[in-house]
């Protein structure tokens, strides 16, 4: 059986005055059905430019300029626009980290939910907005039917991250990408949430790619899991796995210089230096500059994606 | 010892107004809150947005007036300073911002940025002014040739060390936090949290840290308290109130925190969101969302009492339901 989606050698570049800015570089995964794969970085790594990528929303100077994007063994790549139009949305959901600019503030969430639903599915009104109650009380918003008149502003931060979650699932997607849904929410509703996500998901069997940079979350909610940098996936295994046995620097950096890997008011671990620029050309590894056990071979080898155990990847000249 | 800064029954009301027809109403952001910090002391106070905690910083660095209630600083109310001694206290006492990006002015150098608040205060010759923003840039991690650069050049963790620095320049024996490094991204993060650590303890400085970052709280504080709707509900060490928790709002809390070492098993989750603070719940604030609720909960505020030495908590049940449990 084909996976859900298959990314291969994708590699999208912004074209700005400084240079070209190579946002994602040669970015190959996959995902099946009913599975959870976190895709983790710092801001600038690429993890939204990929999620971008794949439903072609890369917003302009941006442009995907190689690779290919399998969805249901169709190229998304190569589809003619009005049919791409048809798979977002429909097929393929985004879960926005702002749920704020990501709302129309002068439609009713009403409105905006049945809005899928008679573009897609070609309901009428009423039954467009029938479903929009039931997906509502799915995300568990209190007294559903009223809600449905009213606007973005008169929500809550969680209330709309939730309308977001509806909208999101209201055509059955086979495929949801949220990114950074729960970051702009308070932890005792970001638990609220991510229960629900993980609820919809069992219920549905739907694929969901998490965006984060919590690895707490990622720890608790992802099957497998991907980090991030500079553009490039640098390592990639099942989150137990990859949390138990991390094998490229800058993954071991990261878990690293958490607060709670360290005793109260020890020194924590920090990755040197900060990210590089992404309008040079690197000759060698990325990350060399901020690498604690680099050779020399590193400034001039571009490391490649290896195999270091089941389903463990990792680009690094120095792992084992 | 004598607290440095000690606040008592503190309360902020805004008066807000939905619009222009709308009938004015009253939002208690503080709702009656005492605290005390002690020179050299990190007190890291923790709750959800809305809960009160910048208020509560910008009414401790003087930037907004209380509606009622009392702070004093170094045993002076500071209701009672004359001009000479809110001048002091306001070089006493530094602010760093949550945002690195819109609290350094843009058209300044970093230099001019640093050396503010001396200029402000009048101390130093000119000269003495650039031998000392050189020294404080170098101390937080900031080479010579950046100070003659705008905040555009840097990235979020170095303006944070501007913004540092900036605080730091006028030697002040308070320093109020208001989530300093939940905008930075965690290898950054790692790296402010270190030089605040470190510059606590060559200073000897009273800090004052609020965060929403349990993991970051139980870090860097000596003391905890927890604030719900403007309330502080629980305070005491960090180890009381971390590891021996009294109120369900902090288990609640501290539960829902998603860990690497997993524990999504033990998590309990509050019902519903946070009551608006125009119009907050009878009795203890908490009850709406409170798993143990009984019905006292609706009509009797609890208060804040000392269930155990330096371990305060407002709830009627802390010891039926956490006691029993040990």
């Amino acid at each position: 059986m084909a996976a859900l989606l298959e990314i291969s050698g994708l590699s999208t570049r912004f074209n700005l005055p400084g240079g070209e800015l190579r946002a994602v570089e040669g970015v190959d995964l996959t995902l099946e059905a009913g599975e959870t794969l976190a895709l983790v970085g710092e801001s600038g790594c690429g993890k939204s430019m990929t999620a971008a990528s794949i439903i072609r929303l890369v917003p302009p100077p941006g442009r995907i300029v190689s690779g290919s994007i399998r969805f249901k063994g169709v190229d998304l790549l190569q589809l003619p626009e009005d049919q791409m139009r048809n798979v977002r949305g429909n097929r393929i959901a985004m879960v926005f980290q702002d749920p704020m600019t990501s709302l129309n503030p002068v439609f009713t969430i009403g409105n905006q939910i049945a809005e899928g639903l008679r573009i897609h599915r070609g309901l009428s009104k009423e039954k467009a907005e029938a479903e929009a109650v039931t997906m509502l009380s799915l995300v568990g918003i209190p007294a559903p039917r009223e809600r449905l008149k009213d606007y973005p502003h008169q929500l809550s931060g969680g209330m709309r991250q939730r309308v977001m979650i509806a909208m999101a699932l209201t055509c059955r997607p086979e495929l949801v990408i949220a990114d950074e849904p729960t970051t702009a929410l308070d932890v005792t509703i970001q638990a609220q949430i991510l229960e629900l996500l993980d609820r919809l998901k069992e219920e549905t069997g739907m694929g969901l790619i998490l965006i984060t940079h919590n690895l707490g979350i990622v720890a608790e909610r992802a099957h497998r899991t991907a980090i991030m940098y500079a553009g490039q996936i640098v390592e990639m295994a099942p989150t137990a796995e990859l949390f138990a046995n991390p094998l490229h620097p800058y993954t071991r950096g990261l878990l690293a210089s958490l607060p709670e890997k360290a005793k109260p008011g020890e020194r924590l671990a920090t990755i040197a230096g900060s990210v590089p620029d992404l309008k040079k050309e690197f000759a060698g590894c990325p990350f060399r500059e901020r690498c604690p056990i680099c050779e020399e071979r590193c400034a001039t080898h571009q490391p490649g994606m290896k195999e270091a155990g089941p389903g463990h990847q990792v680009r690094c000249l120095m792992a084992p | 010892m004598k607290p440095l800064l000690s606040a008592h029954n503190l309360v902020k009301q805004f008066p807000v107004q939905a619009g222009p027809f709308e009938p004015k109403r009253i939002l208690t952001a503080v709702a009656g809150i005492d605290l005390e910090l002690y020179p050299g002391e990190t007190l890291g106070l923790a709750g959800e947005s809305g809960c009160g905690k910048s208020t509560v910083a910008r009414l401790l660095t003087g930037l907004i007036p209380a509606s009622s209630g009392s702070i004093s600083f170094d045993g002076k109310d500071l209701a009672s300073l004359d001009a000479a001694g809110t001048a002091r206290f306001r070089k006493e006492v530094q602010m760093i911002f949550q945002d690195p990006f819109s609290s350094l002015n843009p058209r300044m150098r970093v230099a001019e940025i640093i050396g503010e608040p001396l200029a402000i205060h009048g101390i130093g010759t000119p000269a003495e002014r650039r031998d000392r923003v050189a020294s404080l840039a170098t101390r937080v991690g900031l080479a010579p040739d950046h100070l003659q650069r705008f905040p555009h050049e840097f990235s979020g963790g170095q303006r944070q060390r501007i913004g540092i620095a900036r605080a730091l320049a006028v030697a002040p024996r308070l320093i109020i936090a208001d989530e300093p490094v939940s905008a930075l991204d965690l290898s950054i993060q790692a790296q402010i949290i270190n030089l605040l650590q470190d510059l606590k303890a060559e200073l000897g400085l009273g800090f004052l840290f609020i965060t929403h970052d349990l993991s970051v709280l139980r870090h860097l504080s000596d003391r905890v308290a927890i604030m719900y709707l403007g309330r502080i509900v629980e305070t005491g060490s960090r180890e009381a109130v971390l590891d021996r928790l009294l109120h369900p709002y902090t288990e609640v809390l501290l539960s829902a925190i998603p860990r690497i070492d997993g524990g999504k098993e033990r998590r309990v989750i509050a019902r519903g969101e946070l009551p608006s603070p125009l119009a907050p719940p009878s009795g203890c604030p908490f009850h709406t969302r409170c798993p143990y609720a009984k019905p006292v909960c609706a009509s009797d505020p609890p208060p804040l009492e000392e269930k155990e030495p330096g371990h305060w908590a407002a709830c009627h049940f802390s010891k039926e339901i956490y006691r029993s449990q040990r």
